[in-house]
């Protein structure tokens, strides 16, 4: 246990470390105070929709869809974000200031040096995305006046959702050494991921033909879609949370699977790294 | 003695972008560094001291070639790291820490913690002479100060091999004389150091053994007393004209050096000091002194080099 302890006391200070640098960083901060005020201001925009509203009833469940709409959306894309921007330039700023030579001449293997930067970048997506869940949850919470407690599920798909972006950037990252490319490519994984259901649609089509190329193209879609992550999955229970429509109800069954699938690509990222920087000249 | 550090016929090749852009930055270094030894690894610009002392380190992976460090080939294993202080090529630390917290930082890396640690990082600050800035941003830190600060966190875990990569470029000269009689008294403490300099003044001072590279090769290695040898001799002689100085250079003799009527002749290892001295008694020129003149490392390293250029320039 001991042994256990000193041998992860390494990669803790480095994951602190990162934390520390990461929170310092200007548009990671840029990004996290703007999300803030848009939660923040979403109060006031429907305050003075009700104010202009005049009558009381009627437009509260608009109002309280509008917060939601604007949360929502401020979540997912300053969140997304905020978890590129951080996952693609841990490893390159280190390489390019050249902290990393002093880093890796201590008695620590490459891999515990990786496993130290990811764990950094995750305390700071998941301390990104409490703030603005925060302010989410108060902001309904005085619209509604009660506790939102199901936001919390929602909060915690929306970090497993975050969780395999940021592991697969993280990768690209470890070949780079400035982040402009890597963040990119998180854009990239980020955009697939979403349009990823439409492999399957392209592959159901494509199938109904029997040409040969069609089955070719059927086949490579349906292959992508089965390797690709289903981001819309992610946003579609979140949204579902969110809205709590009696209409669209909250597939909670699904929701393990989806935690379980993230950490899979999750794990998969990381030895993806890995992969990529055992051998990396520096 | 035992070595610590040992090379053979090391070789790097940085790939380029396209065919025939390869660099070959190493060509088979063989080295052997033996323990309570400063080494000097001295070489041009350019001639692969930064590019060995990464090989050393793991940062970099070699060509071909083998390394063996504390007679582990292993060298990226805890047990060799932890014995390895490094001081890299300028120096480059979190800038938003504190000098102590950078030192904090480092000794956890080394699975360093509590009262012990900070112990050690008040006593290394105080080796390197940076006590009074402990509380100071690493971002206010002059280029002296990050110096030793990179210093400091090399020496963190009481390592028993330095590997120091031009340690005293850019400090001030008391600076420098700071950190000579540190690798000095490292040295008598029973560490080995491995130094990378162009300083050949203050390294010929401090250094046991000295390599020379240049352009990947190694063109010498010994010590510092098999190499710098006494070979020529110097003649000190007072009130001559000119013409009686001419006839020295005749002879192969060159001037030094002069201080008002007082030139300073030096004799090559290959004219007979005898000759110039009947020279003298025939000119009836007042003799000074007679001394064994030792090479400088100086003058080592620019014979070195410049007969290893002028070997390039005839095969081309
Ligand atoms: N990452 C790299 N990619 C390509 N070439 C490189 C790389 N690093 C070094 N080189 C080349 O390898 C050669 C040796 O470089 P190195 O940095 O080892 O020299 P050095 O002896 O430390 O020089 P200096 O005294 O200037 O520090 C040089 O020709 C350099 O251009
Ligand atoms: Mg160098």
């Amino acid at each position: 246990m001991t042994n256990l302890l000193t041998y992860l006391r390494g990669p803790w200070a480095i994951a602190v470390y990162t934390w520390r640098e990461g929170m310092r960083k200007k548009t990671l901060v840029g990004f996290l105070i703007l999300s803030l005020l848009v939660i923040f201001g979403s109060n006031f925009v429907t305050a003075f929709l009700y104010e202009s509203g005049g009558s009381e009833g009627p437009t509260s469940d608009v109002d309280t869809k509008l917060i939601k709409d604007i949360c929502i959306t401020a979540i997912a894309i300053f969140g997304i974000l905020i978890t590129i921007f951080i996952s693609a330039s841990v490893v390159p700023t280190e390489v390019e200031n050249k902290v990393i030579y002093t880093v890796l001449s201590k008695p620590v293997r490459r891999f515990q040096y990786l496993f130290g930067k990811f764990v950094g970048v995750q305390l700071i997506v998941l301390l990104n995305l409490c703030l603005m869940g925060i302010l989410f949850f108060f902001a309904l919470y005085f619209k509604e006046r009660v506790w939102p407690t199901l936001l919390l599920w929602s909060l915690l798909v929306t970090y497993f959702e975050f969780l395999i972006v940021s592991a697969f950037t993280f990768a690209v990252s470890c070949t780079a050494s400035s982040s402009v490319l890597p963040t990119i490519a998180g854009l990239f994984i980020y955009i697939t991921g979403y349009l990823c259901e439409y492999l399957k649609d392209t592959a159901e089509r494509a199938g109904q033909t029997t040409q040969v190329l069609d089955a070719l193209i059927g086949k490579i879609a349906y292959g992508l879609y089965f390797v690709l992550p289903n981001l819309k999955a992610f946003s579609r229970i979140e949204k579902q949370i969110v809205y709590a429509q009696p209409n669209d109800p909250v597939q909670a069954e699904l929701i393990p699977q989806l935690i379980l699938l993230s950490l899979v690509y999750c794990f998969a990222g990381y030895i993806l790294a890995y992969w990529i920087f055992r051998r990396r000249e520096l | 003695m035992s070595a610590v550090i040992e090379t053979e016929a090391l070789t790097k090749v940085y790939e380029g972008a396209l065919k025939g852009q390869d660099v070959h930055a190493l060509k088979g270094v063989s080295l052997t560094i033996n323990r309570g030894e400063i080494f000097a690894y001295l070489g041009p610009n350019g001639s692969g001291k930064t590019t060995t002392i990464k090989l050393l380190l793991g940062l970099i992976f070699p060509t071909s070639g083998t390394l063996r460090i504390l007679g582990k080939t292993d060298i990226n294993s805890a047990a060799v790291k932890r014995n390895i202080g490094y001081l890299p090529e300028g120096a480059y630390y979190p800038e938003f820490l504190e000098g102590e917290e950078v030192l904090r930082f480092y000794g956890q890396l080394y699975g360093m913690g509590g009262r012990e640690l900070e112990r050690r990082i008040s006593e290394v600050l105080d080796t390197v002479g940076l006590t009074h800035a402990r509380r100071r941003l690493v971002r206010g830190y002059s280029k002296g100060m990050r110096q030793r600060i990179g210093l400091a966190q090399a020496l963190l875990s009481d390592p028993q091999i330095l590997i120091l990569d031009e340690p005293t470029t850019g400090l001030d000269p008391i600076a420098r004389k700071e950190i000579r009689d540190i690798l000095v008294e490292l040295r008598d403490r029973g560490k080995t150091l491995f130094v990378s300099s162009h300083e050949l003044l203050e390294i010929e001072l401090i250094s046991n053994r000295v390599g020379i590279l240049f352009e990947g090769e190694l063109k010498t290695l010994g010590t510092i007393d098999e190499l710098l040898t006494d070979r020529d001799v110097t003649v000190e002689i007072e009130n001559t004209t000119t013409e009686k100085l001419a006839k020295f250079s005749e002879v192969g003799v060159a001037i030094e050096d002069s201080v008002d009527n007082r030139y300073l002749l030096r004799i090559p290892a290959d004219t007979s000091v005898f000759k110039v001295l009947d020279m003298c008694r025939d000119m009836e020129i007042k003799l000074v002194s007679v001394r064994p003149r030792r090479e400088t490392l100086e003058e080592l390293f620019v014979r070195v080099v410049g007969a290893a250029g002028k070997v390039k320039e005839n095969v081309q």
